[in-house]
Formats: structure tokens, sequence, C-alpha cells
């Protein structure tokens, strides 16, 4: 799998953010990961513990929000939650296959906790 | 007392943002790009030892080589006279965007007709990283199990081919054509199919043709 690599993606974007808010010290990460995004959630904190153990972002805490598959039926539309991502046969009518995704591809950085100094750039979304 | 900033952003921007430089770089030189995935062992290379040496002739073709199961893949390739260049994925499990750039600055592009790009063989990661292609082409080889399009939808779900290889096989083995083809249709109801079999040769013409009409239509753009 390859979360060492979107771990490394996320330390640039955090990088970029800290320094365009002008933040001192980073004390809390949140992403919100999708069932269906590729990433395991344990391997995304594992591969964090790796790469944060020192250098500018050492001691980091990451929270990963785990989004839920979401699906609307290929055949009758209804919305449903699978359970399996690899077998999702509608409730009402058992369709199988081709459900449109609504919810489960994401993975974003969503918020950052930091100390900024009274003189450092007005966060936006407080 | 620390402050929260939301801000919402995507992990895969990075890539994002360079595939879609690629693209347009594509489109401007008119090259028709095509990611190739699959298993280990599926038969992508195979593929591009015959597609490279029949249309030798008809297209400028060159090949990025991401592939690792064998280290000889881009010497296979460059026997057929085409250019080939190995990206170092350092173990990874897929190309990303900055490989291709990095690829690119080596080949020689001058009047480039077709760029084949080999994945790693892998039926999950590659399909998560777009590389500015036009096209994702999978493979799958009749010894692998006519499910699995069902097991991996996401890689099918993308592609706009689908080849089944290996089909001098399939007397020996428990694969169906039409099995694997309806689950494939019920992913991605355009996806086009070719039974092939790269030993052989047999079904090729198909695939050639496929290669043809998505050239020409490329140009046109
Ligand atoms: N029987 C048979 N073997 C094939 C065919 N195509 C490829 N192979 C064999 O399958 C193995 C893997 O092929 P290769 O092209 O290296 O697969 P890749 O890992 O996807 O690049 C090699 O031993 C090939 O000779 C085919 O059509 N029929
Ligand atoms: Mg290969
Ligand atoms: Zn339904």
């Amino acid at each position: 799998m390859h979360e060492l690599s979107l771990i490394e993606s996320m330390l640039s974007i955090i990088r970029e953010e800290k320094a365009k808010h002008g933040m001192d010290r980073i004390l809390r990460v949140r992403v919100v990961n999708g069932a269906l995004s590729g990433a395991v959630s344990d391997a995304l904190a594992f591969g964090w513990e790796c790469l944060t153990q020192e250098g500018d972002l050492q001691g980091v805490a990451l929270e990963i929000t785990d989004a839920p598959l979401k699906v609307v039926c290929g055949a009758c539309g209804k919305p449903f939650e699978p359970e399996d991502k690899h077998y999702m046969p509608c409730p009402a009518c058992g369709e199988i296959l081709g459900h449109t995704v609504t919810s489960g591809k994401e993975l974003y950085i969503e918020e950052i906790e930091a100390d900024i100094p009274e003189d450092g750039e007005p966060a936006t979304g407080v | 007392m620390g402050k929260t900033v939301t801000i919402v952003r995507n992990v895969m921007e990075a890539n994002e943002r360079r595939a879609g430089k690629l693209k347009d770089y594509f489109a401007e030189k008119g090259i028709l790009c095509l990611n190739l995935m699959s298993s280990p062992g599926a038969g992508k290379t195979s593929l591009l030892e015959r597609t490279l040496a029949d249309l030798k002739g008809e297209f400028k073709m060159a090949v990025i080589e991401g592939d690792l199961q064998t280290d000889n893949d881009a010497r296979r390739v460059a026997a057929t006279g085409a250019q080939a260049v190995q990206v170092n994925t350092e173990g990874g499990c897929h190309l990303d965007s900055s490989m291709i750039e990095d690829a690119i600055a080596v080949l020689d592009m001058d009047g480039m007709d077709i760029l084949f790009i080999e994945n790693v063989g892998n039926l999950v990661c590659p399909a998560e990283f777009n590389l500015g292609e036009d096209h994702k082409v999978s493979l799958l080889s009749v010894t692998e199990g006519d499910d699995k399009p069902e097991k991996y939808p996401l890689m099918f779900h993308l592609s706009s081919v689908m080849l089944l290889n290996k089909t001098d096989l399939l007397p020996y083995v428990d694969f169906s054509l039409e099995a694997a083809s309806a689950h494939a249709k019920k992913l991605n109801k355009d996806i086009e199919i070719f039974p092939v079999a790269c030993r052989t040769g047999e079904g090729l013409a198909a695939w050639y043709d496929w290669l043809r009409s998505a050239r020409a239509a490329k140009k046109q753009a």
C-alpha cells in the first residue's frame, strides 16, 4: 500500500498551511479517510508515527475520522450503506453492481490545531 | 491554547495538479497516453512487445516502465526498437505523476504518437493515481479467475479497455470470458473488451484497431 507517500503529501500540505497561517507549533491534525480511499487508517497512523518522529512536526497528534461508504443503487436508486465494499447487494432490489458512490472516496485534511501568535495571520473558519 | 483552523485539502491534490499538467502537455502535442494496469504476470510487457513490434511502421511509440516484477521489462520492450525508460518506484505500489514527468524529460517526445505507461503490477493502488493519461487499460489473464472485476471494482470501473489475456490457456482453466465481461460491463457499461493471446497473437487485431481510432481521435481533438 501507499500510505507512506500519502503521509508525505499530507506533511507538505501541513507545512504550507503552517506558513500561510503563521502557526507557531502544531498540536493536532485531523484527516477524514473514506472507506474506499484505498488508504487503511491503521497504516496511515503508523506511517504518521514513522514520519513525525523527528523534525518540525515531531509529536503532532493525528486524528483520523473514518467516513463510511454510502452508495445509491444503480438499478432502483435507493441510497444505502453497504457493509462490505467488495459485495454490495441493494437492500431494496438486490442489485450488486453499478452503484454510485456518494461517500467513501474522500481522503482530506479537515483541520489543524496550532498555537498562532496574536500577530499571526488571522485564521479562517475558526 | 491552540486555535483550530479548518482547511479541507485533498491529500492527493499534488498528484492531481501534476496529472492535469501532463494532460495539457499530451493534448498540446497530440500524444495518446495509455496507462496499463494489471496483476503481476498478467502480460503487460508481452502485450507491449507485440504491439510495439506490429505497429512499428505506423506509429512512433515509447514506453515508461514502472513494473518491477522483473528488472528486464524495459530491456524486453527496447528490443523492439522503441524507446523505453525504466522508472524507479523504490518498491512503491504505483506510479505517480512526478515519476512520469521525470521519465518524459529523458524521452525524445518529438513526433510521438503513443506513450504507453506500464504501471506497477497491482490491482488496487495504481487505479487511484491519475497520470494525465487519456485512457486506463486493464489486463486480466484467464489464469486469475473471472471474479477479479468484482473484487477490484475501481480499476475496471475507470478503464476504457479490458484485455482478457492468455486465451490460449482457456481449455485448461476454469475461466468464463462471459462472466468476466459481464462483471466488467456492470461496473462500466462502456468498457471495450478484447480477448487476446499475446503468446500467439490471436485477437490482437481488434486491440490494434482500437489503438488506431483512439490515436485518430486524439490527433483531431
Ligand atoms: N500462455 C500464455 N502466456 C503468456 C501470454 N502472455 C504472456 N504470457 C506469459 O506470462 C508471463 C508474464 O508476462 P509479462 O508480460 O511479463 O507480464 P507482466 O508482469 O504483466 O508484464 C510470461 O511468462 C509470459 O510469457 C499468453 O497470451 N499466453
Ligand atoms: Mg511487466
Ligand atoms: Zn436497488
